[in-house]
């Protein structure tokens, strides 16, 4: 077997409060494999856009503490980003890691159009020759299936939201990086430029080959995309999954919280319910599992110590829970809806 | 209202205001710069106000000493009638500071109430105050302020204060405005009207509330303007000499020679010394606020 | 019995050439305890028509009435019973209160100006729905400025908040949308039972089909495009067996968190990704450029009515009228 492309182990990433450090990514380690889909899901501070942004050293506030982020290139070769010089890190970037972020406006400069904004980018990582860039911008305009003739004239807000996601995307593309990061990429979406959106990041995916890490709080976007899921709380990985298995098999009580508390809308709605409480407060964490204030399942053990994150079930699933056997007697192993098996 | 909230604070907690003055200091202390510049206006306003009611006034002229340099009995020379130069400036605060303050509140206050009457009454009302406005804001300030200085001969703290703030008001009128349009866009205010509350409930406990920093930062450049204002009108002969002031002193400074005395330079210097560091003071002590009141600062 | 109606209500805004229909020709009406969704896309007129329910919009052409009689053109005291009675929860928790008054001010504000002079009565009565909106212990609460509360104890608040002045019904737009996943269903159920429990309408306006279809369980949906109704119907009937061909696209499309499902789903092929500019509408139905179903010389010309069909149902669509209305119905219409 090939080494991953991305390989993160104990990455922890703190930024400071006026009340002392926040720790909002602690030791997280997983592993993205050549052309396989990522999905991190957490809520807001469950530290996901923090990670994310530390992956591809971007985060000025934010420091990481500790850890590796081992990149391997397409000729074997392995680095770690947190010790690549400034300016290597910045080749690095868009070259074989890219990474989109929600579809805002604030995305691009306003005053500059489409084209102007492939070419500095282009420019920025060494591509010289116009035409160059010209041609490829046009192939990757096509590939998103934008008229390129008219979007490289366009200003950002000449175009729709959905128009400019699959802009992020083709510039994102440009310099064909072997590894792309999507924070959010379909949220402030219309559910049917949603629609289109991802079924063009499964079709560019097929096409291309690249490994995708998404990042979002929309179990919806991992259901649809994801080969493996990466269930983000309090900073910690708390589960490592198969999609399916962390779908209809989970064994976190998070994840089942999550799971219940997004209605569908085919099938059974099943028992919906919220997770009582709310997000625990990154500068002061609960004593032991930072889930166990909100979980249904708590026992005294939760509260003396954070579990470590252990395999179950299978060796490719992990959950950060000692109640884990507990779970999985509640939820099984149907290939069903939580909601619906827990009716 | 504030009765409420310290009402049910107090079982509990300090009232509000004490702890946002607590919050507010301890802000400012991280700011060494507002720190300076709060130190400064305290000391201006002592310097200004307090000391004068315990140091005597010194008036009596003394040809002997005329434009003497530093001495025990001088610590800041004398001035062209040999009367004491640091006495001088200890009675020459007030006025100043009077007017300036008084000045900027009834700018302020004005600016406020009209702009606020303007963006929430809209209609008719908006388009006379804004239409008034303009026309103040294009008259070029200190001609007129010339004009009207040599008229009236303004020779009272308020009648010159009234004549400045009325020139003065209408730059911040236009912002105000803007902000309670702004505001009033707000989803609160929305609730406020679906609760049927009233127009003087929406103005004064929901919008204005929400403009605190933004006033108290504005009436505080009001008042470094004014005092440049008075300062130019009194230097310029403009209005009455018969008071005390700083402007005064320099003033007389310039017109009795004192550019051509040797010893004489701490005598027109000092009552300057006195303006501009008041005047830093204040923009030291703004320049921290804008910094505190950021919302993104604030939200912890 | 019919508490609040649209009547054929549009809404224009803008003057001369910029001018915009944002709201075309809506017809809406909630009883007494019913919760109904109103579903749609960014710009389909959802939040102008929910403005335009709690009176905070007057429609341009058409009528609000609440329990029959004319909010605009009646008298002005009918207005203000009815200004009372329609009260809103908003989409922003950190937008919807004000930042420099206590959970309390907000709370007693209301209270004092329309139910009762005692303060420690208008207090025990902020205490109580506090309560009753689950956020405790409620003297603790009611002494909190916004910014130390999370959105969704925000969201409890402005639900308090509404209910100061026991309104007959609520309407809320997109209010969970900006809170935590995990969070949602509550804010849902607390909404729920005021029109369960109190017999207060509810009128959720959301983008996301699967909080309508959670919401609305045993009420209706109203799906909106580019200004008007394109179906209304039971809640369950709509999700299962969509009539209008974009509610059935909206239903195929939505991504739904169950793998097998999301990935299996039949999905309605649009001829057009891009939904047209309200300045610049298709003519006939507003949707042709994107239906598989249309007809030229039908669709493309003559704009649907919302026709009832048999259930509980209307929709607006030549093609669905058509192919569901059993022929007998039909014939006798001729």
């Amino acid at each position: 077997m090939t080494a991953p492309v991305l390989a993160v182990d104990d990455l922890s990433v703190e930024y400071p409060t006026r009340r002392g450090p926040a720790r909002a990514v602690r030791e997280v380690s997983f592993t993205v494999s050549r052309g396989e889909t990522l999905a991190i899901i957490g809520e807001s501070g469950s530290g996901k856009t923090t990670l994310a942004v530390a992956l591809i050293g971007l985060s000025r506030a934010a420091h990481v503490t500790s850890g590796r982020i081992l990149y391997t290139a397409a000729d074997g070769s392995t680095e770690d980003v947190r010790t690549m010089e400034p300016d290597e890190l910045r080749r690095w970037r868009w070259r074989e890691c890219a990474m989109v972020f929600q579809a805002a406006l604030n995305s691009f400069n306003p005053v500059l159009t489409i084209w102007d904004q492939f070419l500095d980018t282009a420019r920025a990582h060494g591509m010289r020759d116009a035409r160059q860039v010209r041609d490829r911008a046009r192939e990757l305009l096509d590939l998103v299936h934008l008229d390129a003739g008219r979007v490289l004239r366009a200003y950002p807000h000449e175009l729709s939201g959905g128009m400019r996601q699959r802009v992020c995307i083709a510039v994102a593309l440009l310099l064909r990086p072997q590894l792309v990061i999507f924070d959010e990429p379909t949220t402030a979406l219309d559910i049917l430029t949603q629609r289109a959106i991802i079924d063009l990041l499964r079709d560019l995916r097929a096409k291309l080959g690249f490994a995708t890490i998404f990042i979002s709080h929309d179990l919806s976007l991992a259901a649809e995309l994801a080969d493996r899921v990466l269930t983000m709380y309090a900073g910690r990985a708390v589960e490592r999954a198969s999609v399916s298995d962390l779908f209809y098999r989970p064994r976190h009580p998070y994840s089942v919280g999550l799971l219940r508390a997004v209605p569908r809308v085919s099938g059974a709605l099943g028992s919906v319910a919220s997770i009582p409480g709310s997000p625990p407060d990154l500068v002061r964490l609960p004593h032991g599992c930072t889930y166990h204030p909100r979980c249904p399942l708590v026992i005294d053990a939760c509260k003396r110590e954070e579990p470590a994150l252990i395999p179950v079930d299978t060796p490719e699933h992990d959950a950060r829970c000692i109640r884990w056997k507990a779970v999985a007697e509640l939820v099984g192993t149907e290939r069903r809806a939580v909601a619906e098996k827990l009716a | 209202m504030t009765a409420a909230a310290a009402g049910i604070g107090a079982a509990r907690a300090l009232p509000g205001w004490v702890e946002s003055t607590v919050d507010f200091l301890r802000l400012l202390s991280r700011r060494p710069v507002g720190l300076l510049g709060l130190a400064g206006i305290v000391f201006f306003i002592l310097f200004a106000l307090v000391v004068p009611v315990f140091v005597p006034v010194l008036d009596a002229t003394d040809v002997t000493a005329v434009y003497q340099g530093p001495s025990a009995a001088h610590p800041l020379g004398t001035d062209y009638a040999g009367r004491d130069v640091l006495n001088q400036l200890v009675h020459g605060g007030r006025e100043i500071l009077v007017t300036a303050a008084l000045t900027g509140f009834l700018s302020t206050l004005t600016a406020v109430a009209l702009g606020a009457i303007a963006a929430t009454v809209g209609g008719k009302v908006d388009a006379v105050i804004v239409a008034v406005n303009d026309v103040v804001l294009t008259i070029p300030h200190f001609p007129v302020l010339v004009v009207a200085a040599a008229l009236l001969r303004p020779d009272g703290v308020v009648v010159l204060a009234l004549l400045l703030a009325a020139l003065t008001w209408s730059a911040l009128l236009r912002q105000i405005r803007a902000q309670v349009l702004s505001l009033r866009e707000r989803d609160y205010i929305e609730a406020a009207r679906a609760l049927d509350l009233g127009l003087p409930h929406i103005v004064f406990r929901e919008i204005l509330p929400n403009m605190r920093s933004y006033i108290v930062i504005h009436f505080i450049l009001g008042v470094t303007a004014a005092i440049y204002l008075i300062v130019g009108l009194v230097v310029l002969g403009l209005v009455p000499l018969s008071g005390k002031n700083w402007a005064i002193t320099i003033y007389f400074a310039v017109n009795q020679g004192a550019l051509y005395f040797r010893d004489s330079f701490l005598s027109i210097a000092s009552p300057i010394a006195m303006i501009v560091l008041f005047q830093l003071s204040l923009v030291f002590f703004v320049s921290a606020l804008e910094d505190i009141f950021d919302p993104r600062l604030r939200r912890s | 019995m019919t508490l609040l109606a649209l009547e054929r209500a549009t809404r224009r805004f803008g003057t001369g050439a910029a001018a915009i229909t944002a709201v075309d020709d809506v017809s809406l009406a909630v009883d007494r305890g019913e919760a109904l969704c109103i579903v749609g896309e960014s710009g389909c007129g959802k939040t102008t028509t929910g403005k335009m329910l709690a009176g905070l919009l007057r429609p341009s052409a058409g009528r609000l009435l609440f329990e029959g009689q004319d909010v605009w053109g009646g008298p002005r005291e009918l207005f203000a019973r009815f200004r009372r009675s329609v009260q809103l929860v908003h989409q922003d928790p950190y937008a919807s209160l004000n930042p420099t008054r206590t959970v309390l001010q907000t709370l007693e504000t209301p209270i004092l100006r329309h139910r009762t002079r005692d303060r420690r009565v208008a207090r025990a009565t902020a205490l109580e729905l506090l309560e009753m909106v689950g956020l405790t212990p409620a003297p603790d609460m009611a002494a909190k400025y916004p910014h130390q509360l999370s959105g969704g104890q925000r969201q409890r608040v402005a639900i308090a908040r509404a209910l100061t002045v026991e309104p007959r019904a609520i309407v809320a737009d997109e209010a969970v949308s900006m809170v935590d996943v995990s969070i949602r269903i509550s804010l849902l159920d607390l909404l729920h039972g005021l029109a369960t429990e109190f017999g207060v309408a509810t009128v959720l306006i959301t983008h996301d089909l699967a909080v309508a279809r959670y919401f609305g369980r045993e009420g209706r949906v109203a799906v909106m495009y580019l200004g008007r109704v394109v179906e209304l119907a039971a809640t369950e009937a709509l999700v299962e067996d969509p009539a209008h061909p974009y509610t059935a696209a909206l239903v195929g499309a939505v991504p739904e968190a169950d793998p097998e499902i999301t990935r299996g789903k039949t999905r309605v092929k649009l001829r057009s990704a891009e939904a047209p500019s309200l300045s610049a509408l298709p003519s006939g139905c507003s949707f042709h450029p994107r239906c598989p179903l249309m007809e030229p010389g039908l669709c493309d010309v003559q704009v649907p009515e919302l026709l009832p069909l048999p259930g509980t149902r209307d929709v607006a669509c030549h093609v669905a009228v058509r192919e569901r209305t059993p022929a007998a119905e039909l014939l006798g219409a001729r």
